[in-house]
């Protein structure tokens, strides 16, 4: 115990100050009635009647100040009741006079190390007096707002309830006011102000102190497990019955779903092997069908590869056909022996011209032996062609008229654009009397050779047998 | 019956965690053991 006059330690037992002498039985009165004061409010607090136990703990600070206890149980039930600044100014102060050993110490370190929460009941606090200031201004809707979110963030503010139910009462909402009443009341039991509201409500009070004392009961209770009397075992037939029912039902589901389902199972594999079969059939079948068209192609292609070839085997080689081909090799090298002599005049260019005109140009197959032949001509007919009429010529002039005609058609033949041989044909058939065919030379001339010189002769020739004629 | 407006005044603001410093300040930490202490101070005094 500390002297209140001097703040020296003295005993507890002791009735003056050692120290300064001053008489300690009044304030050692003081400090007794301060303890049982808050005994008091540790009492109330323990049932929550938390109203009560605040007025016990004022009085017990009242008496004594530095009773730490009390202090600290205060902070707390304003804690509880949501009166967040309440409590933390009585755990600093708490703290100032007892600096160790104290357990506000650990109130106020819990409130600080949660920085969410104690944000939240700040912002439970603003919105709270918005909503006092909304209500003042008539605006019941806005404060109800605000009140609905200051108790979702400090769920034990009992003033916002006690706000919010005035404000439902005064709007009629009855209900709302109660509902909103009980939650107040379940956090401090004895609130004054919950008490007026909720007979204001006509709630009864005695039912609802049973309810709450119930309630309580109930939550001491709920622990212990009710135990049953004792009761000895029937025999149970009713498990039998369960059974042979329970049996009964799964024959019947076995019955009705699970058999039908394997048949179906059955049938359908049976079905599926049908289907293979069947489209395994049917797949053999076409590719018989398929064989068979196949078959019947080949022979259709063979047949005309044997027509081909038939053909082909018909076809005379004209390359190696000695009828066409040889009177040309014999004429090129009777023309290349002939070409030997180194006197031109010796040279047979009539025979060579006969050899060329024996071969069937039409036969030729190959380009080059036309080409060759043609070569051959070009060069060597010419020259024939001069020399044929040449003889003939000298025939006609000796009167050898067939003789000279034989050779006329040769020149003719080798060179059909010299009007000469045909022009002495004419005559020579003139001379021998035959005017029909000299006629046709003449006409020949005149037709064929328009600007050649013979054609004066060959008209008054042709005039001369015309009159004959007639 | 309640009256509204009245049940209204008697609600009041409440010090936000702001003005705790405030709140604390101004906390009257006087007890009977205080008051016992000047009465008599002024007993010895008179």
């Amino acid at each position: 115990m500390i002297c209140p006059n001097c703040n020296s330690n003295i005993s507890d037992k002791r009735k003056r100050c050692d120290r300064c002498g001053v008489d300690l039985t009044i304030y050692k009165k003081i400090l007794h009635a301060s303890n049982q004061y808050y005994n008091h409010g540790l009492e109330r607090a323990k049932v929550r009647d938390l109203s009560g136990a605040i007025i016990a703990l004022r009085n017990s600070l009242q008496l004594n100040k530095y009773n730490t206890h009390a202090r600290n149980l205060l902070g707390l039930i304003y804690f509880e009741m949501g009166e967040t600044v309440a409590a933390l100014s009585e755990w600093v102060i708490s703290k100032h006079f007892q600096p160790d050993n104290n357990d506000a110490e650990e109130y106020i370190n819990r409130v600080q190390s949660s920085p969410t929460k104690l944000e939240n009941q700040n912002q439970a606090i603003k919105r709270y007096n918005t909503a006092l200031n909304y209500a003042r201004q008539q605006s019941d809707d806005l404060a109800i707002i605000q009140l609905k979110k200051v108790l979702s963030l400090n769920p034990h503010f009992i003033r916002a309830y006690h706000l919010l139910a005035l404000l439902y009462m005064k709007n009629g909402e009855n209900d709302k006011a109660r509902k909103t009443l009980l939650k107040a009341s379940k956090i401090d039991v004895t609130n004054n102000t919950t008490l007026r509201y909720m007979k204001e409500l006509e709630i009864p009070v005695a039912a609802k102190d049973i309810d709450s004392g119930m309630e309580t009961e109930k939550s001491a209770t709920s622990s212990i497990m009710p135990i049953s009397s004792y009761k000895e075992d029937k025999p149970n037939i009713m498990a039998f019955v369960n059974l042979v029912v329970g049996v009964i039902i799964g024959i019947a589901v076995t019955a009705f779903l699970v058999v039908p389902s394997i048949k179906k199972r059955q049938n359908m594999n049976e079905n599926s092997d049908y289907v293979d079969y069947s489209s395994g059939l049917a797949l053999q079948e076409e590719k018989d069908r398929t064989i068979e068209e196949l078959q019947k192609n080949n022979n259709e292609l063979q047949e005309k590869i044997d027509e081909l070839q038939t053909q082909i085997d018909s076809m005379m080689d004209v390359e190696d056909d000695t009828l066409v081909y040889d009177p040309l090799f014999d004429a090129v090298q009777y023309y290349m022996s002939e070409m030997e002599k180194t006197n031109k005049n010796d040279r047979d260019l009539m025979g060579i011209a006969e050899k060329l005109a024996a071969v069937d140009e039409s036969k030729l197959e190959s380009e080059v032996s036309t080409a060759l032949l043609n070569r051959l001509r070009e060069e060597v007919y010419p020259t024939a062609a001069q020399q044929h009429y040449d003889r003939g010529h000298d025939m006609y002039s000796d009167a050898q008229y067939e003789d000279a005609l034989v050779e006329f058609e040769k020149s003719m033949t080798y060179d059909p654009t010299d009007v000469d041989p045909v022009y002495f044909t004419a005559r020579a058939y003139h001379r021998l009397g035959d005017n029909e065919k000299a006629s046709l030379y003449y006409n020949l001339v005149l037709s064929d050779y328009p600007d050649s010189k013979r054609v004066k002769n060959a008209k008054e020739f042709l005039k001369q047998v015309s009159d004959s004629n007639e | 019956m309640i009256n509204f407006d009245e049940e209204l005044e008697k609600f009041q603001p409440s010090p936000e965690i702001e003005q705790a410093e405030d709140v604390i300040n101004n906390n009257d930490l006087t007890d009977i053991s205080d008051i016992l202490k000047e009465l008599l101070k002024e007993k010895i005094g008179n």
